[in-house]
């Protein structure tokens, strides 16, 4: 009997890790299919397009790496691809600081916390396409921001001042979300370090500096690679302020909007294909990049 | 024996019914021939139809409107109406699955690109086989839809830009409307000095070349060749029509719809900011339901070397991939009939692009009267690309960061390039 029992435990402990493994498949295997099937898929396949002269049709022509060889002398593409760059270099930074800013605060115990947690975030619950349309009208040359500072700017149709006053409405509309996330890494900072400080005589700038924002590393990465992959596939702010343009003077122009135009006016498939690709290896790139900084830094 | 009897009976009935088959079939074909659609009673089966016009709206209610009389005349024939929403993505979509609706609406600007993808069906053999008369339509909107010789849509209506002049405002200023590029800037200057409109500007005038075109084919310049094969963007009819319309932004006699403070024209009109205005037919439903109170007229369009002006329209097309192309034949020709038509531009939203319809609204006579000069907003496969280097460079050069002869070069370049 015992040794019955024996055996049988034996038995079901080799099977029980296959089971488990077997199990957590199985969970995961629903959106696994999903990932595989609408993710790395199409990924795939637009490799294979990028190589074709691709119509709504299929494929028309062979061509090669000629699309890659237009694509790095297309003009168009390098000027979406450098207002991108600075948009990021100024939006990621941006969002960070004020996400991780309203973060802090709503993470104090304050009067009324539930209701500024829910404040700062709710611009992030409103499409982007509403958001847009309001600041059109609060950007417009009789509009409110004009009242105030009593100028005549025509902030979206002036060159100078398109891509900037998009940077500012994003920082607005998306630090919630960053709010979130990095409320999220605060939480999750043992309460004893800051009472070992307050013991020290720490300030609360200088536990900040010092304690929370080393401590917070992990939330940086994190919010770091999302908001740079957010930031180099912009898309829809641009194309209902330049109404799909990119203009005035090319200043809102970005690499997906202009994907966009060579895939649904232009139907050039392959192309549009070509430049997906090449903006998967830039964000793969950077993120890659991101995570050998933060990973070395990590060890020493 | 008595088998073989049965048998003799059957061979013998059913040689009889081809027979009688074979007749009819032929007499009613006899008849078809004479008609613009196969006959109603022989078309059957359930089409698919799909535009942008929404169900709910002026619009959509009008092509209820048609949709019932096609039912009434046509009863085999089931239409399904889909109204897609991006138009341009949902259609590719239905294209690249094969499985796009039969009959659906085409923009002139997307028409070189969807003809020379293969996607839309030839309608010349049809033309031929039901004796469709093509001569009521206007011939430079019917060729729009032409690519490579063959005939790929019928217009179902269009708009041409004519000249809006808010009435009071020109009296005020003791000006008579415009008829000619000379008059328009003297008119302008009598309106500016005597500061009408008050913060505004006496014109109103898009940076854009689907607005600046229309004084592009005025002063004889085109964007390309009659044939289509080559750019004529960098030459001096066109350097003169842009100097043109610049000059008269950058000397204050005309303001972009930005720089007063509206999404556009024809809002600044209905805001008092702007006296004269270049828009086309859907300025006027606008004006009717956001500014009644503005009094304007619609007058044709100014000209300089000839007259000219662009024409914005869309044809009903029938799909390369459709399954029942007689009954999307016969749908075609009722959409762009006379009947059909007439229902369709009944309240004036379109304006019908065949000439024996008659427009019974009034205040349009402008816009029919300028319909012979204009051309369709619409170029050569690949040319998107083209416009958006266009437009960049045309609101570069209003902003004064490149010059005149620099964008035409560089939109010489790309429309050469497009036409490789």
């Amino acid at each position: 009997m015992a040794i019955a029992v024996a055996e049988k435990r034996r038995d079901s402990l080799g099977s029980a890790k296959v089971r488990e493994a077997f199990v957590g498949y199985a969970f995961v295997i629903l959106p696994l299919a999903f990932f595989f099937l609408f993710f790395i898929f199409p990924m795939v396949y637009a490799i294979y397009i990028s190589r074709y002269d691709w119509g709504v049709l299929g494929p028309i022509d062979s061509i090669g790496f000629q699309n890659y060889r237009e694509l790095y002398e297309d003009d168009l593409f390098l000027r979406g691809l450098r207002n991108v760059l600075v948009y990021t270099a100024f939006v990621v930074p941006g969002q960070m600081a004020l996400g991780l800013l309203a973060a802090v605060v709503v993470n104090q115990k304050i009067h009324g916390r539930p209701f500024f947690r829910a404040a700062f975030y709710f611009p992030s619950l409103a499409s982007s396409a509403a958001i847009v349309a309001i600041f059109i009208y609060l950007l417009n040359v009789n509009g409110l921001l004009n009242a105030i500072l009593g100028t005549n700017i025509t902030f979206f149709s002036d060159s100078d001042t398109a891509l900037p006053s998009i940077m500012g409405l994003v920082i607005w509309t998306t630090s919630g979300t960053v709010m979130l996330f990095y409320l999220a890494s605060l939480q999750s900072i043992p309460t004893d370090v800051y009472e070992a400080a307050a013991i020290d005589g720490s300030g609360p700038w200088r536990t900040f500096w010092k304690i929370t924002f080393p401590l917070l590393k992990p939330g940086h990465f994190f919010v770091l690679v999302i908001s740079i992959i957010g930031c180099l596939k912009v898309f829809d702010q641009m194309y209902i302020v330049s109404g799909g343009t990119g203009g005035p003077n090319y200043s809102t122009l970005t690499v997906v909007l202009y994907m966009y135009q060579t895939a649904i006016s232009d139907l050039r498939w392959g192309y549009a294909a070509t430049m997906g690709v090449v903006l998967f290896a830039v964000i793969f790139g950077l993120t890659l990049v991101q995570r050998l900084l933060f990973g070395r830094a990590e060890v020493s | 024996m008595k088998n073989r009897a049965r048998r003799t009976v059957l061979f013998g009935t059913l040689v009889a019914s081809l027979l009688i088959a074979a007749v009819t079939a032929a007499v009613s074909q006899g008849k078809t021939d004479a008609q613009a659609a196969p006959a109603a009673q022989e078309v059957t089966g359930s089409i698919k139809l799909a535009g942008w016009t929404s169900g709910g709206s002026t619009e959509g209610v009008l092509l209820k409107q048609v949709l019932a009389g096609f039912a009434k005349k046509y009863p085999k024939i089931k239409v399904t109406y889909t109204a897609l929403d991006p138009y341009q993505q949902n259609m590719l979509a239905q294209f690249a699955a094969r499985k796009p609706p039969d009959v659906f609406y085409v923009d002139s600007n997307d028409f070189p690109d969807w003809a020379k993808q293969g996607l839309l069906e030839p309608l010349g053999p049809y033309i031929a086989k039901y004796k469709f008369s093509t001569k009521p339509f206007y011939p430079r909107l019917l060729n729009a839809f032409r690519y490579k010789s063959k005939l790929y849509g019928f217009p179902k209506g269009f708009s041409p830009l004519s000249m809006q002049v808010n009435t009071a405002m020109l009296s005020r200023a003791g000006v008579r409307a415009p008829t000619t590029w000379a008059q328009l800037r003297s008119v302008a200057q009598r309106m500016k000095a005597a500061n009408i409109p008050a913060g505004g500007r006496p014109i109103c005038l898009q940076p854009e070349w689907p607005r600046m075109l229309a004084f592009v084919y005025q002063n004889g310049g085109s964007l390309l060749n009659a044939s289509k094969t080559r750019a004529t963007v960098n030459t001096p009819a066109v350097r003169e029509a842009v100097n043109f319309y610049i000059g008269l932004i950058n000397d204050g006699l005309a303001g972009t719809q930005q720089q007063l403070g509206a999404g556009w024209c024809g809002e600044a009109l209905g805001k008092e900011k702007a006296a004269i205005i270049f828009e086309g037919n859907w300025v006027m439903p606008f004006m009717a339901e956001q500014f009644p109170s503005v009094n304007y007229r619609v007058n044709r369009m100014v000209r300089n070397k000839q007259p000219a002006t662009l024409s914005f329209t869309v044809s009903y097309s029938i799909a390369k991939a459709s399954k029942n192309k007689a009954a999307a034949w016969t749908l075609l020709t009722y959409l762009t009939g006379k009947q059909g038509m007439g229902t369709w531009t009944s309240k004036g939203l379109e304006l019908p692009s065949r000439k024996d319809v008659k427009l019974r609204v009034p205040g349009r006579t402008a816009f029919i009267q300028d319909a012979a000069v204009g051309r369709a907003w619409q170029f050569a496969p690949g040319f998107s690309k083209v416009m958006t280097v266009a437009n960049n460079e045309l609101t570069a050069v209003i902003e004064g960061k490149q010059t005149v002869n620099g964008m035409l070069a560089k939109v010489q370049e790309a429309a050469n390039e497009a036409l490789r």
